[in-house]
C-alpha cells in the first residue's frame, strides 16, 4: 500500500483501481489529496458496522468501533481490531456524540470516519468537523449535504439541474393562505411535507381543500417536534406511485457514474421493507434517462461519493424527483449483487482520492437481486418491537444467498435501537428466480426467542401481485388488509407440531427428577397463559 | 406419556414415550423418529417426512417454530387435576396487565385508586422508537400500580393489577 502522499500529483494511482481501464485526468485538482487509509473509525453499530468493518479488511485496513453501553456485546464489537466505549445507551448521549468520535478517531489514530446510514451520516456539522478535524469524512463534502439535505433546497437544485419534480412549492410555506394559493394551483390531491422530513413523519395527504388548515397545523407541529424544524412545503399527491431510486458514484476528480435502480415499493409506513433490482418496469432508455438526472443532479451540487437520488414513477412512467440520501443506503447490498461491485470499497477509494475505477459504460447489470429487511417486530401484534434474548439462530446460506446481520445466538436485541436484524438478500438470473430463492432462504431462518417478520416476506412474495410486479407504495398496507390466506399444509404443520410438543415435554418429563414435575410445569403454563388472557 | 396439547384452539391427545418409534396422536398410530439435536432443536421425522422443530419458550407461553410458522401451544397432562381447573380459570376477580414486550415505561395513565373503563389505556411503554399503550381489561378499580415512568419491563411482566 502506499503511504500518505499528500497534495502530490502526476504519477499514475495503481493502488486502488480494480483492473477497469480509466481515463484519469491528470495533473489532479490542486485541493484533490490522495491518501491511503491505515485505520478507519465506524460511527455506527449493528449489521452496518460490520460491513464497513469487513470492507475495511479485504482492503487491509483495520477497522475501529465505538459501542453504547446497550451494545458492548454486539457483533460489531467482536469484530473489530479497536473498540472504544462511547456512552450510555440512548444515542444522543452514544452514537450521536459527535464530539466524542472525533476525540477517538485521534486517540485511535483513525485516518478516517465512515458513517454508515441514520446517526450522523446525513448531519453536515459532522461532517464539518471532521474537515477541521483533519479526519476523512467518508461521504460527500458538507456543503453538497446542505444543498441536497433540505428538501426544499433538493427541490430547488432540482430546478437548476433541470430534473423533473412533483408540482408545488420549492420553499417553506410561510402561512396556510399560502399553502392554499399553492394546493389551488397544482390541484388536489396534494402532499404537505417536512423540508428536514424523513421516516414519514412530517407528512400528511390531503385530498381536499377544506381539510388543509388541521394537516398544515399538525404538519407542523410533527416536524417542529420530531427534526427542530416547522418548515413545510406542499406538492402534488402521485397516485399509487412507484419508488424508484438511482444509486450514484462520484469521484473527487469530477466523474460521476450511475450504477442503475433499485426498486422500493414494498414499504409499511414510509418505511422500505423489500426492495430489488433492477425495476420490473424500468427499461434501458427509462433507466438512462432517470441515471443522467441523478447525475447531473449530484454534479450541479458539488457531489461526491455514494448517493442516492430517489424518484416516484407513475402509472404512465413519468418520474419525479422526491429526495437525495447523501449517504449509503441499507439497501445497497442488492445493486452490488447485479453490478458486481463492492460500494464500500468504492466509497472507501474515492475519499482516498483515488478516481473511480470504471465509466458508465462499463456499469452493466446482470441478473435480479431482492431483499428483505428483517426486523425484531411482531406481525401479529401490531408490528410492535421486539427487542429481547436469541435464544436460536439458524441463517440460511446456500447459492445465491447473501446474509448482512449483525445478531448471533445468545445476543440479546436491544430495545434503543432500530430493529433491524438482518438484511436477507437473494442474487439469481431472473426476479422469479430470485423469489424463489429468498422463500428458499427463508425457510432455513430460524430466529427463536424473538419475534420477527419473516413470515410477513412469506406472505409477500407468494402473493400473486407481487409475484407479477403489480406494487406501488400503497401495496403493502393493503395486502395488510386483506384476511391472512389459507396456508397450504397448515393441518399437517399443526399435526406435527403437537407431535414435537409431546416430544419436548416427554423428555423434559423423563429428565426431571420428580414424578410430579411435569404436572407442575403444566400446571405453571397454563396458569401463565390464564394470567396474560384475564 | 399422554398429554393434551391445544394449537390454534384445537386440542389433540398425543400419547408418545421417549425413545418410541410410535406415536398416537388421537389414538391413530403414527411412525416417528424424533432425535433432539441439542435442546429445544428436534429433528422429527413424521412417517417419512422430516421436519426441523425448534422449541421456545418465553414468559408468555410455548411455542414451536416449524415450516416457517410460529405455533403456541398449550399442554395439559389430562390426569391432572390441578391442570384442569387452572384451565378453566374464572374471569372474574382482579386481571393484571402484563407486559407483551419487553420496553420502558414512558407513561402512567392511571393512577392506583383510579376508576377505569375496560379499554381505556393504563400504561404506554416503548422499545425502539415504537409506543404501545397497555389497556385495562375491564371497567374496575386500579388496585395496583407496579411500574413509573423510565422503568424497564421484561415480556410477562405485570404492570397492574385492576379490580
Amino acid at each position: 500500500m502506499q503511504e500518505w502522499t499528500g497534495a502530490e500529483t502526476g504519477k499514475v494511482w495503481a493502488a486502488g483501481s480494480r483492473g477497469l481501464s480509466v481515463a484519469l485526468q491528470w495533473p489532479l485538482p490542486f485541493e484533490t489529496q490522495r491518501r491511503v487509509f491505515r485505520k478507519i473509525l465506524i460511527a455506527n453499530r449493528g449489521e452496518i458496522a460490520l460491513r464497513i468493518a469487513r470492507a475495511c479488511r479485504e482492503m487491509g485496513i483495520s477497522p475501529v468501533v465505538v459501542y453504547s453501553d446497550a451494545d458492548r456485546a454486539a457483533l460489531h464489537v467482536l469484530e473489530a481490531d479497536e473498540a472504544y466505549r462511547l456512552g450510555p445507551a440512548p444515542a444522543a448521549e452514544s452514537y450521536l456524540r459527535g464530539d466524542l468520535l472525533l476525540e477517538i478517531a485521534r486517540k485511535s489514530g483513525a485516518e478516517a470516519i465512515h458513517p454508515g446510514y441514520g446517526f450522523l451520516s446525513e448531519n453536515a456539522d459532522f461532517a464539518e468537523a471532521c474537515e477541521r478535524a483533519g479526519v476523512k469524512f467518508i461521504g460527500p463534502p458538507a456543503a453538497a449535504m446542505r444543498a441536497l439535505g433540505s428538501k426544499t433546497r433538493a427541490r430547488q437544485a432540482a430546478d437548476r439541474a433541470g430534473m423533473p419534480r412533483t408540482p408545488g412549492s420549492t420553499q417553506g410555506l410561510a402561512s396556510l393562505d399560502e399553502a392554499h394559493k399553492v394546493a389551488a394551483e397544482i390541484g388536489y390531491p396534494v402532499m404537505l411535507k417536512a423540508a428536514a422530513g424523513g421516516g414519514g413523519k412530517g407528512m400528511r395527504a390531503v385530498a381536499r381543500d377544506e381539510d388543509l388548515k388541521s394537516a398544515f397545523e399538525a404538519a407542523q407541529s410533527e416536524a417542529e417536534r420530531a427534526f427542530g424544524s416547522s418548515e413545510v412545503y406542499l406538492e402534488k399527491l402521485i397516485e399509487r406511485p412507484r419508488h424508484i431510486e438511482i444509486q450514484v458514484l462520484a469521484d473527487e476528480h469530477g466523474h460521476c457514474v450511475y450504477l442503475g435502480e433499485r426498486e422500493c415499493s414494498v414499504q409499511r409506513r414510509h418505511q422500505k421493507v423489500i426492495e430489488e433490482a433492477p425495476s420490473a418496469v424500468v427499461e434501458p432508455d427509462l433507466r438512462r434517462r432517470m441515471g443522467e438526472a441523478a447525475v447531473r443532479l449530484a454534479q450541479s451540487a458539488g457531489y461526491t461519493n455514494a448517493g442516492t437520488i430517489e424518484f416516484l414513477v407513475d402509472d404512465a412512467r413519468n418520474f419525479y424527483f422526491l429526495e437525495m440520501n447523501t449517504r449509503l443506503q441499507v439497501e445497497h447490498p442488492v445493486t452490488e449483487l447485479v453490478t458486481g461491485l463492492d460500494l464500500v470499497h468504492l466509497q472507501i477509494q474515492i475519499a482516498q482520492g483515488e478516481p473511480l475505477p470504471l465509466r458508465q459504460e462499463d456499469v452493466q447489470l446482470r441478473g435480479h437481486a431482492m431483499e428483505c429487511r428483517v426486523y425484531a417486530e411482531d406481525p401479529d401484534n401490531g408490528f410492535f418491537p421486539s427487542p429481547g434474548k436469541i435464544t436460536r439462530l439458524a441463517q440460511p446460506g446456500g447459492p445465491g444467498i447473501r446474509e448482512d446481520a449483525g445478531i448471533y445466538e445468545g445476543w440479546v436485541v436491544p430495545m434503543d435501537y432500530d430493529p433491524m436484524l438482518s438484511k436477507l438478500v437473494a442474487y439469481a438470473p431472473t426476479r422469479e428466480a430470485a423469489i424463489a430463492r429468498l422463500l428458499r432462504a427463508l425457510d432455513e431462518y430460524v430466529i427463536g426467542g424473538i419475534r420477527t417478520n419473516l413470515g410477513l416476506f412469506r406472505r409477500i412474495l407468494r402473493d400473486a401481485d407481487f409475484q407479477a410486479a403489480r406494487i406501488d407504495t400503497g401495496y403493502l398496507e393493503r395486502l395488510l388488509a386483506e384476511p391472512l390466506p389459507a396456508a397450504d399444509g397448515r393441518e399437517e404443520r399443526e399435526r406435527v407440531a403437537a407431535i414435537a410438543a409431546a416430544v419436548f415435554e416427554s423428555g423434559r418429563a423423563a429428565a426431571a427428577p420428580a414424578a410430579s414435575a411435569e404436572t407442575t410445569r403444566a400446571w405453571k403454563r397454563a396458569a401463565r397463559a390464564e394470567g396474560l388472557r384475564s | 406419556m399422554k398429554l393434551a396439547i391445544e394449537i390454534a384452539e384445537r386440542a389433540r391427545v398425543v400419547e408418545y414415550a421417549p425413545g418410541a418409534t410410535e406415536v398416537l396422536v388421537d389414538g391413530v398410530s403414527i411412525p416417528i423418529e424424533a432425535r433432539e439435536l441439542r435442546p429445544g432443536v428436534l429433528s422429527l421425522i413424521v412417517a417419512g417426512r422430516a421436519w426441523r422443530v425448534v422449541l421456545e419458550e418465553d414468559a408468555t407461553e410455548p411455542a414451536v417454530l416449524i415450516g416457517g410458522e410460529r405455533l403456541a401451544y398449550r399442554v395439559d397432562d389430562p390426569r391432572s387435576l390441578k391442570a384442569r381447573r387452572a384451565h378453566s380459570g374464572g374471569s372474574d376477580g382482579p386481571k393484571s396487565i402484563k407486559a407483551s414486550m419487553p420496553g420502558r415505561v414512558v407513561r402512567v395513565l392511571a393512577a392506583k385508586g383510579e376508576s377505569v373503563a375496560a379499554h381505556q389505556g393504563i400504561v404506554v411503554i416503548e422499545a425502539m422508537k415504537m409506543q404501545n399503550e397497555l389497556k385495562s381489561p375491564k371497567d374496575g378499580v386500579v388496585a395496583e400500580m407496579r411500574v413509573k415512568p423510565g422503568d424497564t419491563v421484561a415480556a410477562g411482566d405485570v404492570l397492574a393489577v385492576v379490580e
